[in-house]
C-alpha cells in the first residue's frame, strides 16, 4: 500500500512537465509554470497566452495567465521584452486594481527599475519612488512590506553615511510600528549593516541578536534551510570584539559548538573560547599589586 | 528470376549490408541483457555510474545480489562509465529517455546546467528522505528520519537552489599519505613514517641519499600536477588560516577572494604576512622531495613509480586506496598515514601552525532517480537499502571506502580517512578575483613549482599586477554578481507562486521560505560589496584592527567589565 502510495506520488512528478497541449486552464497554468521552471519559456507562454485567450475578461484565470505571461517576458533569458512585461502587468493592475496579482504586479514594476544595466548599478531616484509607490498605495500588503526592504537595500548599495543614516531612522520606525512583521529579522539585519558602515558596534551586537532572536523558523523545512550556526557566529564574534561582553560571546560559541560540531568553525570557536580566557587572565595579573 | 534477385541484392548492397548489421546489434545486445537477468525477474532496475575503481562494481553486483534475497523479483544491473566521457553519456541517456533508473551525479558538468538537469530529469526526494529507513529496523537508528541516519545529516543530497533533497549520498572520502612500508624500512630503518614534520622531511633527505640498483636516486614522494595540489592544500596552504583574522570582515568566518584583495588594497595584509610566507617555505621544502618535472606528469605516471617501488609516499584519495592496496598485493605492504603536520616547537612553522587541517565530512557517490524510472519505487528502496546502516556498511566495506552512515563501522584500511572534524583552513584565495591575475598568479605559481623563480620573484612579478588589475576584476565580479540577479528573480517569482497557490500551514511554510530567500537573494545581495567598498573608499591604513583582533578599546571594555564583577562578588 505504502510503496503504491509512492509509486503515485512518483507518477505525478513524472507526469508534470511532459508534453500536451490540451487540458484545464488550471491545468495549463500549471504546466506553464512548470515549463517555465524548467527554461522552456516559449512552451510556458504558449500554455500561458491559451489560458488568457479562452478565459473571460478579469477572471482569476485570465489574470494568473496574464501575470504569468508578464513575468515571462520580464524573467526569461534570452529574448526578454520588458516592454511587453510591463505592458502584461499594467494589464492585471487595470483589469483588478485590488487583486493579490495586481498587487504583485506593482512590486514586479518597480523591480523592473532596479534590474542593473550591463551589471552597473541602476539610477537610486526612480527606484526609491518605484518602491515608495507599492509601499503607499498597500502598505499592510506582503508585497508593501517587501518593496520597503527593496527600497533599504537600494539605499545601502552604495556606502553613503548620510543615506545611511537616514535608513537606520526608517528601519527603526518599521520596528517599532511592524512588531507582528514576518519581516522583523531581516530588517534587524540591514540594522546590523547601517551599524557596521556607521561604526556603531553595541547597536550592531543588539542588532545581531535580534536578527536572531526574530528569525523565522519553518518546521517544515529540511535542517540545511534551518541553518542557524551564522546567527550564532555572528553573534559571538561580535559581542566577542566588538563590545566586548564575553559572556555572550562564550554563550553564542558554546551553542555554536554543541549544535554544529562538524562545522568548520569549531576550530576557531573553541580557539576564541580559550583566548577570552587567556586575555582575562593576562588582565588580571596585570591587575595585581 | 535468379538474375533479378541477384540484381536487387547488388542495387541494394550497402543497405542490405546496413540491416543485417543493424539487426545482428539489436540481437547481441538483447541477449547481452537477457543473459545477465536471473530466472524470475519481472523488475529489472539500471544504476548508473562513473567509479570504476576496484571494488565499486564489484560492491555493487553483491548488494544487487543481497538485495535481490529479500526482493526474488528484482534485479540490477550497472552501466559504469569512464569518468571522462560520463558527462556526455548523462546527457544523451537522460535526453533520449534512456538514462538508468537510478544515476550518479555530479561529475563532468557544470553546476548551473546540473540544476537544470535536477528539475527537469530528476525525482526530488525531500518526502522520502524524511521518513524512517526501513532497513534500519533492528538498528540504533530505526524510526529516525533517513537524512538524520547521515554523519553529514544528508547536507550533500540537499540542492538549495531547488529547495529540495535530490540525490541520496552512499560514501564519504578523504586523502591521507600512503607509504610504502617495505621500502621506508630498506632505506631509512624505520617502522612508522614520523608525523612531525621536521622529522618527516629529514626522513625525506634520507630517502634521497640513497641509490636504486640501476643508480638512480630513490624519490621520497612521487607527485604529478594531479597530486601537488593535494599536498599544498593539506599541508602548506592550510598554514594562512590566521588571515581569517585580518580580513574576514563579513564575519563569515572564511575569507573570500573579494576580501583578500581589499586587505591588500587597504594595507590590512600582504605578501609579507608571516603566514603566506610560511606556506610557500613549506611548499618548496615539499616539492624538493618530489621527482623532477612532476608538474608535466599525470595521476597514473605517479602511481607508477610508486608501484614500482621507486618512490615512498604518494597521496590521493580512499577513491584510489584499494586500487594502490591491490597492486602491492604480494610485493609489498601499503601503509596509510596522516598528513605531517609541524610540532608546536618547530623553528620554522611552529609559531605559525595553529592545528590539524579541518576536513569537510560532506558525503559523496550521490544517486538521483530518473523520472523515465518504471519502477522508482523500487528504485527507492534499492537505495534505501544500501544507505541503510548495514547495508551502507557493506557496500563500503567491499569497496574500502567510508561509510556515510551514522554507527556504520569503517574498514581498518580506511580508518585513517575518518575525517578531522576540528582544525583549520586554507585563507588564501589570491586567485579567486578574476580572469586575468588567476592566470598571471597560475603562472607564476607553475613557475615557483619548478623552482624558476623564488617566493620574492613571485611577488615582485605578481602583486603590482594583483594591486592595479584586481581594482578592475573586482567591479566586474560586483557586476558579474548583479547581472545574475535574474536568475534570482526567475527563482523567486515561481516560489511566489507556488506559496499563492496554497493555503494553510503548506502556504505559511512556503512563505517563509520566500521571505527567507528574498532576503537572503535579493535584499542582502550587496551589502558585503558596499561594505568591501567603504573599506576601499578609506584607503590605506595603518595598525588597523582586524575583525578577529582585540582592540585597546576591547581590552579597557573587558577590564572594566572584569572589575565590575569583581566588585559584585562574584
Amino acid at each position: 500500500m505504502a510503496a503504491a502510495a509512492v509509486a503515485l506520488a512518483f507518477c505525478a512528478g513524472c507526469g508534470a512537465g511532459r508534453g500536451g497541449s490540451g487540458g484545464s486552464p488550471a491545468e495549463r497554468l500549471a504546466r506553464g509554470w512548470e515549463r517555465y521552471r524548467l527554461g522552456e519559456f516559449i512552451l510556458a507562454l504558449k500554455d500561458f497566452e491559451a489560458v488568457a485567450q479562452g478565459a473571460e475578461s478579469g477572471c482569476s484565470n485570465q489574470l494568473a495567465a496574464l501575470y504569468a505571461q508578464a513575468t515571462t517576458w520580464s524573467l526569461r533569458r534570452p529574448d526578454e521584452d520588458k516592454v511587453r512585461a510591463e505592458r502584461l502587468y499594467r494589464e492585471v493592475i487595470a483589469l483588478a486594481p485590488t487583486n493579490d496579482l495586481a498587487v504583485w504586479s506593482w512590486l514586479a514594476l518597480a523591480r523592473m527599475k532596479a534590474a542593473p544595466v550591463g551589471g552597473e548599478i541602476p539610477p537610486l531616484p526612480p527606484q526609491v519612488e518605484a518602491y515608495q509607490e507599492v509601499i503607499d498605495r498597500f502598505p499592510s500588503h506582503p508585497a508593501g512590506e517587501e518593496a520597503f526592504f527593496h527600497q533599504q537595500a537600494a539605499r545601502l548599495e552604495q556606502p553613503d553615511e548620510a543615506r545611511t543614516r537616514e535608513v537606520l531612522a526608517a528601519l527603526e520606525t518599521f520596528l517599532g510600528t511592524h512588531p507582528q512583521s514576518p519581516w522583523r529579522s531581516t530588517a534587524y539585519g540591514l540594522v546590523g549593516h547601517c551599524c557596521a558602515v556607521l561604526g556603531l558596534k553595541d547597536r550592531r551586537l543588539d542588532a545581531a541578536f535580534e536578527a536572531f532572536r526574530s528569525a523565522e523558523i519553518d518546521p517544515a523545512s529540511p535542517p540545511s534551510a534551518r541553518d542557524m550556526s551564522t546567527f550564532y557566529w555572528q553573534v559571538a564574534t561580535l559581542a566577542e570584539f566588538e563590545a566586548g561582553d564575553f559572556a555572550m560571546a562564550r554563550e553564542y560559541y558554546r551553542k555554536f559548538i554543541a549544535e554544529y560540531p562538524r562545522e568548520q568553525r569549531v576550530f576557531v570557536a573553541k580557539q576564541e573560547l580559550k583566548r577570552m580566557d587567556e586575555l582575562e587572565a593576562q588582565i588580571r595579573r596585570q591587575e595585581q599589586p | 528470376m535468379i538474375s533479378t534477385a541477384w540484381s536487387f541484392l547488388r542495387r541494394n548492397s550497402a543497405l542490405l549490408f546496413v540491416s543485417v548489421v543493424f539487426l545482428w546489434s539489436v540481437f547481441a545486445i538483447v541477449s547481452y541483457r537477457k543473459a545477465g537477468v536471473p530466472t524470475g525477474t519481472t523488475i529489472q532496475l539500471r544504476i548508473g555510474h562513473w567509479q570504476l575503481e576496484a571494488g565499486v562494481r564489484e560492491a555493487f553486483d553483491r548488494m544487487a545480489a543481497e538485495y535481490r534475497k529479500l526482493h526474488p523479483e528484482v534485479s540490477i544491473v550497472q552501466d559504469a562509465i569512464p569518468e571522462s566521457s560520463y558527462g556526455t553519456w548523462m546527457t544523451t541517456q537522460l535526453m533520449g529517455g534512456t538514462a538508468p533508473d537510478m544515476i550518479e551525479v555530479g561529475v563532468s558538468l557544470p553546476y548551473n546546467v546540473l540544476l537544470g538537469y535536477y528539475s527537469r530529469y530528476f525525482v526530488p526526494l525531500t518526502t522520502y528522505v524524511r521518513e524512517s529507513n526501513p532497513y534500519n529496523r533492528g538498528t540504533p537508528l530505526e524510526g529516525v528520519p533517513w537524512f538524520k541516519t547521515y554523519r553529514d545529516s544528508m547536507r550533500s543530497g540537499y540542492v538549495g537552489e531547488i529547495q529540495q533533497y535530490m540525490t541520496v549520498p552512499l560514501a564519504q572520502f578523504g586523502t591521507r599519505v600512503f607509504y610504502n612500508k617495505n621500502l621506508l624500512r630498506k632505506l631509512t630503518g624505520l617502522a612508522e613514517v614520523p608525523h612531525d614534520y621536521r622529522k618527516f622531511i629529514q626522513t625525506c633527505e634520507t630517502i634521497r641519499s640513497h641509490l636504486d640498483e640501476q643508480g638512480r636516486p630513490y624519490t621520497p614522494i612521487t607527485s604529478s600536477g594531479y597530486h601537488a595540489g593535494m599536498w599544498d592544500g593539506f599541508m602548506s596552504a592550510p598554514l594562512t588560516y590566521g588571515a581569517v583574522r585580518r580580513v574576514d570582515f563579513n564575519r563569515d568566518g572564511v575569507v573570500g577572494s573579494d576580501e583578500l584583495f581589499v586587505g591588500f588594497k587597504t594595507g590590512r595584509i600582504g605578501f609579507d604576512f608571516p603566514p603566506f610566507e610560511a606556506r610557500f617555505r613549506m611548499l618548496r621544502q615539499l616539492t624538493d622531495q618530489f621527482q623532477a618535472g612532476f608538474t608535466g606528469l599525470g595521476r597514473d605516471e605517479a602511481v607508477f613509480l610508486f608501484a614500482q617501488q621507486r618512490a615512498v609516499f604518494i597521496t590521493t584519495g580512499t577513491w584510489d586506496a584499494g586500487s594502490l592496496v591491490e597492486q602491492a598485493r604480494g610485493v609489498f605492504e601499503v601503509g596509510i598515514m596522516d598528513f605531517p603536520i609541524p610540532s608546536r616547537d618547530d623553528p620554522e612553522f611552529g609559531a605559525i601552525v595553529q592545528g590539524p587541517v579541518y576536513e569537510n565530512p560532506g558525503a559523496g557517490l550521490p544517486f538521483a532517480i530518473t523520472r523515465t524510472s518504471k519502477h522508482p519505487e523500487v528504485a527507492l528502496d534499492f537505495l534505501r537499502f544500501i544507505g541503510s546502516q548495514k547495508g551502507n556498511e557493506e557496500l563500503n566495506r567491499i569497496i574500502g571506502w567510508i561509510p556515510a552512515i551514522e554507527g556504520a563501522s569503517i574498514s581498518p584500511v580506511v580508518k585513517a580517512f575518518e575525517p578531522h572534524l576540528e582544525g583549520v583552513f586554507p585563507a588564501m584565495p589570491v586567485d579567486g578575483l578574476g580572469g586575468e591575475t588567476s592566470i598571471k598568479w597560475g603562472q607564476q605559481f607553475a613557475l615557483f613549482q619548478v623552482k624558476q623563480t623564488s617566493y620574492e620573484q613571485m611577488v615582485a612579478e605578481f602583486q603590482p599586477f594583483y594591486l592595479t588589475r584586481g581594482t578592475e576584476e573586482l567591479a566586474e565580479a560586483q557586476r558579474n554578481r548583479r547581472r545574475a540577479v535574474v536568475g534570482d528573480e526567475r527563482l523567486l517569482a515561481d516560489a511566489r507562486v507556488r506559496a499563492l497557490a496554497e493555503v494553510g500551514t503548506n502556504a505559511v511554510s512556503l512563505w517563509m521560505k520566500y521571505r527567507g530567500m528574498t532576503t537572503g537573494r535579493l535584499i542582502n545581495r550587496n551589502l558585503v560589496t558596499a561594505l568591501l567598498q567603504q573599506r576601499l573608499e578609506e584607503g590605506v591604513v595603518t595598525n588597523a584592527v582586524g575583525p578577529y583582533e582585540f582592540s585597546p578599546d576591547i581590552v579597557a571594555r573587558v577590564r572594566a567589565r572584569l572589575a565590575a564583577r569583581d566588585k559584585e562578588g562574584r
